[in-house]
């Protein structure tokens, strides 16, 4: 397992700075969590990782591999995988079809194969389906398998999105407010998949959330970020004792 | 295996392999065999003119174009207004080699399954070039840029000694087990070659469409970030889609002018782009069995156009001149109709009816 290490990333959008000189280390095995106020840089932080943007200076590196400048595919294909804030799902493909598309680099067969559907195309869909069948089963989405994503409740899109994340195979996942618009029930069961992401399947979780119960609950570790700039970082008591912490996010009670 | 495999009710399934198949069921693979059966042995019963041959060879050719129109503009949501450019990529393969070997030279009549393929090639590397501009661009600017290679090749063809200047360049009688395919014969021997071509075409689709290979192109029209978050490259995709829709168009093409025997630069215009997309629209966008109603509603409508105008034209004066005006008119509407009122295309018909004869006689 690798650490992921962001260091002193900057990312400025013409005068703007959305990050200023940022460091982070992100541990294998632990949660987490980046917090902070709305504009504070959170979800421009995970697209410098997931590749969608691209750091005006600094560095990012996943153990030996420098993501800095690598584009989002060849992020995932280092075994990084984000789960979006806005759903960015396939709106008109079924459930199954959008998981199995997360498979589409696993499956490695040959356009020939595909034309002629025999042998080795058809044993690897089959042998993906059945990863996918897994995930299916520990994100409790075996009743939507076959519906279109478009016209699944807000709270099960959320789902179907980590559950796409997840089924990419990942060893370090980033979830974007995966709890955002969602009622205490849906919360509940959501914070319990991110708990058995991190323990049955091994995988680093990074999550940005704003629901500071749940951030102080699960989290390993936390970065808070203010205007782009980082203001405290340490496990979930520490974060809590912080006076710039307070003064800019949590407040007085 | 499951209990029941004849019909959908008690039919389930006990394995993924099992839950790829095309067909659900034994009687949904009969009746297709079935309409197989039937477009194969129907000319050795009814004995049809050459003008009707003309008009399904017509239907068929179109029919594997819009195969590759629909795999861009349906499935991978990329619009692209020079497919009948593409066409005749294939077209000018096949009709600019006869040009320069001669009409009657053995790779022309004697290895033309092969030039179809290679016509295919052909349309591939075009496709794939034109579809470059893909990378960058996006929606009505990408429409531009397949538009311009429309224009591009008719000025091509439309200019260069290399292609007879667009002039109609012949191309000789194929030869097939027992001889040259006559006169006589012709349309019924291309009838079932097309019918061939066609029917390998649409099953490569259907196997592309339930692999990779045919996700990812769903994937790069509904959310090309997404996809590019699932490990494909976006851009690349794009380009792919053309090249996919670039050889069916090649394919066409090439049938084009064996069965026209030969090709000239006015079969391939804008007006045939903007046919190949109604047919595709009024067919389905995004679905296979859209390909084969789309071609066959639009050619059946432009006989019917004719039939009406000629019609009218026994009561009304010639200056009236309506007989040009109905069709373009009757084409529009049609169009217009489809897009406000069903704009799932007729391949939606299908589905409901199927869903219907399922589900008789309940409701849902």
């Amino acid at each position: 397992m690798n650490t992921l290490t962001v260091s002193e990333v900057t990312l400025s959008f013409g005068g703007l700075n959305a990050l200023t000189q940022v460091s982070l280390d992100i541990r294998p095995g632990l949660i987490t969590s980046i917090i902070g106020p709305n504009g504070a840089g959170k979800t421009s932080m995970l697209n410098c990782i997931s590749g969608f943007y691209h750091p005006s200076s600094g560095e990012i590196r996943y153990g030996a591999e420098r993501l800095t400048r690598a584009s989002p595919h060849q992020v995932t294909k280092k075994g990084i995988a984000r789960a979006f804030q806005n759903l960015e799902l396939f709106g008109g493909l079924s459930v199954l079809d959008n998981l199995m598309l997360a498979r589409h680099r696993h499956l490695a067969y040959s356009f020939f194969h595909a034309l002629v559907y025999w042998g080795k195309a058809a044993r690897l869909e089959a042998e993906n389906r059945a990863f996918v069948e897994d995930v299916i089963d520990f994100m409790e989405l075996e009743a939507h398998r076959k519906r279109a994503v478009g016209s699944l409740s807000y709270g099960i899109q959320k789902r179907v999105e980590v559950a796409r994340a997840l089924t990419l195979g990942p060893q370090l996942l980033l979830l974007d407010e995966p709890m955002a618009g969602m009622n205490i029930e849906e919360k509940e069961d959501m914070v319990r998949f991110i708990l058995d992401i991190q323990k049955e399947r091994g995988i680093t979780v990074v999550l940005v959330e704003h629901d500071l119960g749940v951030v102080m609950d699960i989290s390993d570790q936390v970065y808070v970020l203010d205007f782009g700039e980082l203001i405290g970082a340490g496990s979930p008591r520490e974060v809590a004792a912080n006076r710039k912490v307070v003064d800019a996010y949590i407040g007085e009670d | 295996m499951s209990a029941n495999r004849f019909f959908a009710t008690g039919n389930f399934f006990t394995s993924y392999r099992e839950e790829q198949r095309i067909f659900r069921t034994h009687l949904d693979r009969g009746l297709f065999i079935l309409f197989l059966a039937c477009l194969f042995a129907w000319p050795l019963f009814f004995d049809a003119s050459n003008r009707t041959m003309l008009v399904i060879n017509n239907i068929l050719i179109a029919v594997v174009a819009v195969y590759g129109l629909n795999l861009v503009t349906g499935f991978a949501g990329l619009i692209s207004i020079g497919h009948a450019a593409f066409v005749g990529v294939g077209a000018y393969t096949v009709a600019g080699l006869a040009w320069a070997i001669g009409e009657g030279h053995p790779l022309i009549v004697h290895w033309w399954p092969l030039m179809i393929l290679a016509a295919g090639g052909m349309g591939a590397v075009f496709g794939a070039f034109v579809g470059l501009p893909a990378m960058r661009l996006k929606h009505l600017y990408l429409a531009i840029a397949t538009l311009s290679f429309q224009m591009i090749f008719t000025w091509t063809i439309k200019f260069m000694p290399t292609f007879n200047q667009g002039q109609m360049i012949p191309v000789g009688r194929v030869v097939w087990i027992g001889g040259e395919v006559g006169r006589k014969v012709h349309y019924l021997f291309w009838y079932y070659a097309i019918l061939v071509v066609a029917v390998i075409c649409g099953l490569m689709v259907r196997n592309l469409l339930r692999s990779r290979y045919g996700r990812c192109l769903v994937a790069v029209r509904d959310n090309d970030r997404a996809a590019d978050a699932m490990g494909m490259h976006p851009g690349l995709t794009k380009v792919y889609a053309f090249t996919l829709a670039g050889f069916f168009a090649g394919v066409a093409g090439a049938l084009h002018t064996y069965m026209f025997r030969g090709a000239g630069f006015e079969s391939f215009t804008l007006h045939h782009s903007i046919t190949y997309l109604a047919m595709a629209i009024v067919g389905g966008l995004g679905t296979l069995p859209g390909s084969l109603f789309g071609p066959a509603a639009i050619y059946t409508l432009e006989l019917q156009m004719e039939h009406l105008s000629e019609w009218s034209g026994t009561f009304l004066p010639d200056s009236f001149n309506l007989a040009t005006a109905l069709r373009p008119l009757g084409f529009g509407l049609v169009i217009v109709l489809f897009l406000m009122f069903e704009p799932r295309g007729m391949a939606n018909w299908w589905r409901i009816c199927r869903s219907y004869v399922k589900l008789w006689p309940f409701r849902y």
